[in-house]
């Protein structure tokens, strides 16, 4: 009614009005997206290269890793489990510890029995293959070439490394990204590194690169291992090593065995058991894997259960939420930022409209009624400023989410290599964006407050007089 | 004459003014203060590694660090250590014997590393020191007659020397603390009982309690109920320099806490001295030399520095050590340079819309000193002079605001623990200490004026502009 | 006159106290070193050995034949179940070794795998190597008498000293008066909660010598948890060379 009309009457103060309102928004929406989005981001990284969204573990498993907490994975619990629409695959895994000797050493070992094609699904294994290796003959091959002095200098301090990416590759040996396009191609072909993998039924091994070399063991050696099986037996088998891994993280790719699963599960004298099974889902919002988790522990017997992805990550996700919530306070100093831009627009704007109030008053209008009209102006104003950032931030986020921010500069490569991609995405447009625009339009209720106060503390005389 | 009309225009409307001041302040505090904050997260993540657990730069001998060999040494130790002492930025140096062995309680045999240090010129590299829970031992400044040992709480908690019960002196405490009777009631049931470990404490709580009952006092129970006997023993056994077993017992000096509960689990330190006289070692030799340095941002030019003068060791530094940690640094920081972006965007369109506002309101003023006759590019230089006041105003206003509020929490540090709930999450120390450089603080201010000079450019112009007639009839 | 009669009496007092007494004048530290000698003063010994390990969801049962010399020699061959025969094991000082026919292959233990109790038992790393002495390594005390299987036993109370490499704070044992049998051990930690009970039974003659054939070793903080060793077979001072604990005896040795 006439709110809509004042709106009007003084364009200019309206659409700074309205301005200050939908920068808020955007802003707001915009900083959300990229928080939430990069959070889930590095959540996803953690989860997707290991344990995976839901798993099922005999409950004692947990807490004492040991063999004798493996399951029967029978074929009932493997139906209840496909049962459940969200479910796309199940990825079994048997993970204990041994012994694996080669000649006079002995190292401890973490050995992971895996379905081959499907781990794939989970844990990426055959991105980390080793693809390249720089031994003595490729090194001095590499020698004879015509590269720049630089990157033969670096040769020598990389003599023996195996890599499973070539930008690593590319990163130790200095060479630039212009230099790239003409050097890697050649450097790739002569590095390359003829690798393998396992399948079921074969009395096959893939090894952590640097387990390799302390053991000095290459592809086609044996590798013996014993340990502690199933009820106290003895474990003991021998294995053809059939590919060799780079994992990121020295602590694992110094001790890590992969097994085809039902190998294993022979080693170990355990046929048909499991230590964990992973679940491949569709969709995996926190609502969803909690209700699948509900419904599946009713069906399946003790002392299996399940496992949600924030009770297998605790110590990290601890320490990412303590992260995110550093986050919130940049966020809250976002808000601080933007609250005081639509509380110093709108007091300007009271202070400004101080005789047009006094002058309505002085003819007979009620201050409530102003009251009233002032705060419908301010409403339409907000609303149309979160409409506004709304309509302008969600083709935004949208074109950013296919245009992520991308890092770069040397740790963005190392990040790579760690099977994560460097870039800061956009959450996609959901619930959040219905939490910014109500703290903007509270925000904006609290400044409504102003100009009401002003309208009943009006005196009439000074008003006039402004 | 222009300076000291806007010097008096700008106090005639106050509130006009304080709109303006207002802005800036929130502007440069903000700005400021969320690059203290990030710094702060950043820098403490890598001053809890290195000071901690790795300091700055360690030297062994080539090839140690393959498999930890306990023959390969630094042969000569007193000609390596001098020639570190003379290399500049060097602002401590410990070395240390490193032997992989086995820890052994009653109950359980753990693997760990024990490292034989020089407990005072440990202190320079590492303060670890200050990191004792307080009450469990003083370091090793006490004589006694077994061999001292400072070993983390969480490799006590896994050889169950530390103990969990509840006792009266317990239950008092608890009281005092304000626990409800409802669960005070329960929690007398298990008087007297002592746990071994951690793992059957919990459970016999959580069959006790209701889920939200352990949910809220689970931690301070515990907490409570945490009980290590000062002078504890356990047996360490490794191999000597003829690979022969040697077991000795040592007495718990002390129990150290950090974040890094892989490192605490499995690192172990006693003095050089009864090491050697363990082990049989005659000659001075050591596995590890660690150095601290004074400016981390040297860091790679004195590592440079120290690998050519030890060219027969490796010299390995942080970065190397830790690549993630160096890779965190440097994600996180591009992460927050994202965020500072749009937080000062977001601050500069704030500011523009408000001198925005301030300068048109004052349109009909400006009309009429048109009207008057005064020069136009006076009047120009008069609003933006006005501007540059409050911007400064507001700038100088918002640098020591920002100061003092950084000084304090850069002590007393942003508490995020109260985010670390139940039974679970406890001890990730979450305390951020923002910090910022004197540099940063300038910049940021600068930015901050210039934004709020420039933003009143625009409608400076445009109100300019505007027909002296037109501008006073305007409302 | 009168003195001299006095001293006849104390005499004759004396001398009947001592014979009656003879045996209680023995210190504590000398009960437990003859008790320790009885198994492990011999100086070989070959024993054929079954141990049972008992865990609340399954049972197993192992048959080995055992040859040892002193401390620190012992070579042991597994002879039951059929899945496990054949295996070896050798000790050498600190030094262990495994020999597993079915991968053929010889494997240096180190230390830290042995974590865990030997093939699944309650057995540990400690006290297969056994480094530690009972003799030298705890103080001892008598602390009473109690009868356990109608054998009249010193109660010995034995503190572990101060520098001694022992885990164990304390134990209390039970030790047959008449034949220096150890029936009962109880292991404390450090303080003072019972750890594990070890009990000695079902004494027979074997090679001329009483010992219990049936030692059970239960922990305490496992429920349901044990492990039972009965001597089947042994003779002790057997003739056997040092070079008998080689390597290459580990895959003959039958």
């Amino acid at each position: 009614m006439m709110a809509w009309r004042n709106l009007w009457r003084n364009k200019r103060r309206t659409v700074i009005t309205i301005a200050s309102v939908f920068f808020a928004v955007f802003f707001a929406l915009l900083m959300r997206s990229l928080q939430l989005g990069s959070y889930d981001h590095m959540f996803r990284n953690v989860i997707e290269s290991y344990t995976g969204y839901i798993q099922i573990q005999n409950e004692e498993f947990k807490d004492n890793s040991t063999v004798d907490n493996a399951f029967e994975f029978t074929s009932e619990i493997r139906q209840i489990l496909l049962k459940d629409k969200n479910v796309t695959d199940l990825v079994p895994r048997f993970e204990s510890f041994a012994l694996a000797s080669s000649g006079p050493l002995t190292k401890g070992v973490l050995v992971m029995g895996i379905e081959p094609e499907k781990e794939t699904l989970l844990s990426k294994i055959n991105e980390r293959l080793v693809s390249y290796r720089l031994s003595a003959n490729v090194i001095d091959s590499l020698k004879r070439l015509d590269l720049p002095d630089q990157i033969t200098s670096r040769l020598n301090l990389f003599k023996e490394e195996s890599y499973s990416s070539a930008s690593v590759l590319q990163l130790d040996l200095g060479i630039t990204d212009k230099e790239a396009s003409e050097v890697m191609p050649v450097i790739k072909e002569i590095a390359s590194f003829t690798n393998g993998y396992i399948s079921q039924g074969k009395q096959d091994a893939l090894v952590g690169d640097r387990l390799a070399k302390y053991l000095k063991l290459n592809i086609g050696d044996t590798l013996v291992m014993i340990g502690q099986g199933y009820h106290g037996t003895t474990a003991a088998g021998k294995f053809r090593i059939a590919g060799i891994v780079r994992l990121p993280t020295p602590d694992i790719d110094n001790k890590i065995v992969y097994l085809p699963v039902d190998i294993c599960q022979t080693f170990y004298n355990a046929p048909g058991m499991l230590t964990s099974v992973a679940l491949n889902i569709k969709d995996d919002s926190d609502k969803k894997i909690n209700r699948m988790i509900a419904s599946l522990d009713k069906e399946l017997l003790p002392p299996l259960r399940l496992l949600g992805w924030r009770e297998m990550n605790e110590l990290l996700i601890n320490q990412m939420d303590a992260d995110n919530k550093s986050g919130g306070i940049m966020v809250g100093i976002l808000y601080l930022v933007i609250a005081f831009g639509i509380f110093g627009t709108v007091l300007m704007m009271t202070i400004e409209r101080r005789r047009e109030f006094g002058v309505l008053v002085a003819l007979g209008m009620q201050k409530s009624k102003m009251a009233v009209i002032v705060s419908f102006e301010m409403f339409y104003i907000g609303l149309l400023g979160i409409i506004c950032g709304i309509i302008i931030a969600a083709p935004s986020i949208i074109i950013g989410q296919n245009n992520p921010i991308r890092f770069s500069g040397e740790y963005a490569k190392i990040y790579e290599s760690y099977g994560m991609e460097p870039v800061m995405p956009f959450m996609p447009i959901s619930y959040y964006f219905l939490w910014q625009s109500v703290i903007v339009a509270a925000i904006i209720g609290i400044a409504i407050i102003y100009p009401v106060r002003k309208i009943y503390k009006m005196k009439l005389t000074n008003s006039l007089k402004a | 004459m222009i300076w000291k009309t806007a010097w008096k225009n700008v106090w005639r409307n106050k509130v006009r003014s304080l709109v303006v001041i207002s802005s800036v302040i929130v502007g440069v505090f903000a700005g400021v203060f969320s690059i203290a904050l990030m710094n702060g997260m950043i820098s403490q993540r890598v001053d809890d590694a290195l000071n901690e657990e790795i300091s700055d730069i360690q030297i062994t001998a080539r090839d140690y660090r393959t498999n930890y060999d306990p023959q390969l040494v630094i042969r000569d130790p007193e000609e390596t250590i001098s020639k570190i002492k003379l290399t500049e930025g060097v602002a401590g140096i410990s070395e240390r014997i490193i032997l992989t062995g086995m820890a052994n309680t009653a109950y359980k045999s753990t693997g760990v590393q024990i490292v034989g240090i020089d407990p005072e010129k440990e202190k320079q590299v590492l303060k670890l020191y200050t990191k004792l829970i307080p009450g469990t031992g003083d370091y090793f400044n006490n004589e006694s007659k077994s061999s001292p040992v400072l070993i983390g709480e969480d490799l006590a908690k896994e050889l169950n020397i530390i103990r969990y019960s509840i006792d009266s002196s317990t239950l008092v405490r608890l009281k005092a603390r304000g626990l409800p009777e409802s669960v005070m009631a329960k929690l007398v049931l298990l008087r007297g009982k002592r746990f071994t470990n951690e793992r059957q404490f919990i459970k016999e709580m959580k069959a006790l309690f209701a889920a939200g009952e352990s949910k809220k006092y689970g931690t301070v129970i515990k907490k409570e109920a945490w009980s290590f006997r000062n002078g504890a023993r356990f047996i360490l056994t490794f191999l000597d320099k003829d690979n022969n077993q040697v077991g000795a017992a040592f007495r718990i000096t002390g129990l150290y806490d950090i974040s890094n509960s892989v490192f605490e689990k499995s690192t172990v330190f006693v003095k050089n001295s009864d090491l050697k006289k363990l082990i049989g070692l005659q000659d001075n030799s050591f596995h590890e030399i660690v150095v601290r340095i004074s400016d981390l941002d040297r860091t790679e030019s004195i590592t440079n520095t120290l690998a050519v003068k030890l060219s027969d060791l490796e010299v390995l530094s942080w970065k190397k050590l830790q690549p993630e940690l160096a890779l965190m640094t440097d994600m996180v920081q591009q992460f927050y340079l994202v965020f500072g972006i749009i937080i000062l965007a977001a601050l500069a369109f704030g500011i523009v819309n408000t001198m925005l506002m301030v300068v048109l309101e004052r349109t009909k003023e400006i009309g009429m000193l048109t009207a008057i006759g005064m020069n136009k590019k006076r009047i120009f230089y008069m609003i933006m002079l006005e501007s540059v006041f409050l911007s400064l105003t507001g700038g100088v206003a918002g640098m020591i605001i920002s100061f003092i509020v950084i000084r304090i929490t850069s002590n007393t540090g942003i508490n995020l623990s109260r985010y670390a709930e139940g039974f679970g999450a406890m001890g990730y120390s979450a305390l951020i200490y923002p910090r910022i450089t004197l540099g940063f603080f300038g910049i940021v201010t600068i930015l901050i004026v210039i934004t709020g000079v420039l933003s009143s450019f625009y409608p400076a112009v445009k109100a300019l502009k505007l027909n002296p007639v037109e501008a006073i009839k305007s409302e | 006159m009168r003195n001299s009669f006095f001293i006849l009496k104390i005499i004759c007092v004396m001398s009947i106290t001592i014979s009656d007494a003879s045996a209680q004048l023995i210190s504590a530290t000398e009960i437990v070193k003859r008790a320790d000698e009885k198994f492990n003063g011999e100086k070989s010994s070959i024993s054929l050995i079954s141990m049972t390990i008992i865990r609340p969801a399954w049972q197993r049962t192992l048959e080995f034949k055992n040859w040892s010399l002193g401390y620190n020699y012992a070579l042991t061959l597994i002879t039951a179940p059929a899945k496990d025969i054949g295996q070896t094991f050798l000790k050498r000082g600190t030094e262990m070794w495994s020999w597993n026919p079915v991968i053929n292959r010889l494997i240096k233990l180190p230390p830290s795998m042995m974590s865990q109790g030997w093939m699944g038992s309650d057995y540990t790393n400690d006290d297969l190597l056994r480094e530690s002495s009972v003799v030298n390594d705890y103080n001892h005390e008598i602390i009473g008498e109690d009868i356990i299987d109608n054998r009249l036993c010193f109660k010995i109370k034995m503190n572990a000293k101060e520098e001694a490499a022992v885990v164990w704070g304390s134990q209390t044992r039970w030790i047959d008066k008449k034949d220096f049998l150890v029936l009962r051990t109880e292991l404390y930690d450090q303080d003072g909660l019972l750890v594990r009970t070890e009990t000695g039974s079902e004494i027979k003659t074997m090679d001329g010598r009483e010992i219990p054939t049936r030692i059970e070793l239960v922990p305490k903080d496992e429920p349901g948890n044990k492990t039972l060793l009965i001597i089947k077979q042994i003779r002790f001072n057997v003739q056997i060379n040092e070079n008998f604990f080689s390597q290459q005896n580990m895959k003959n040795v039958r």
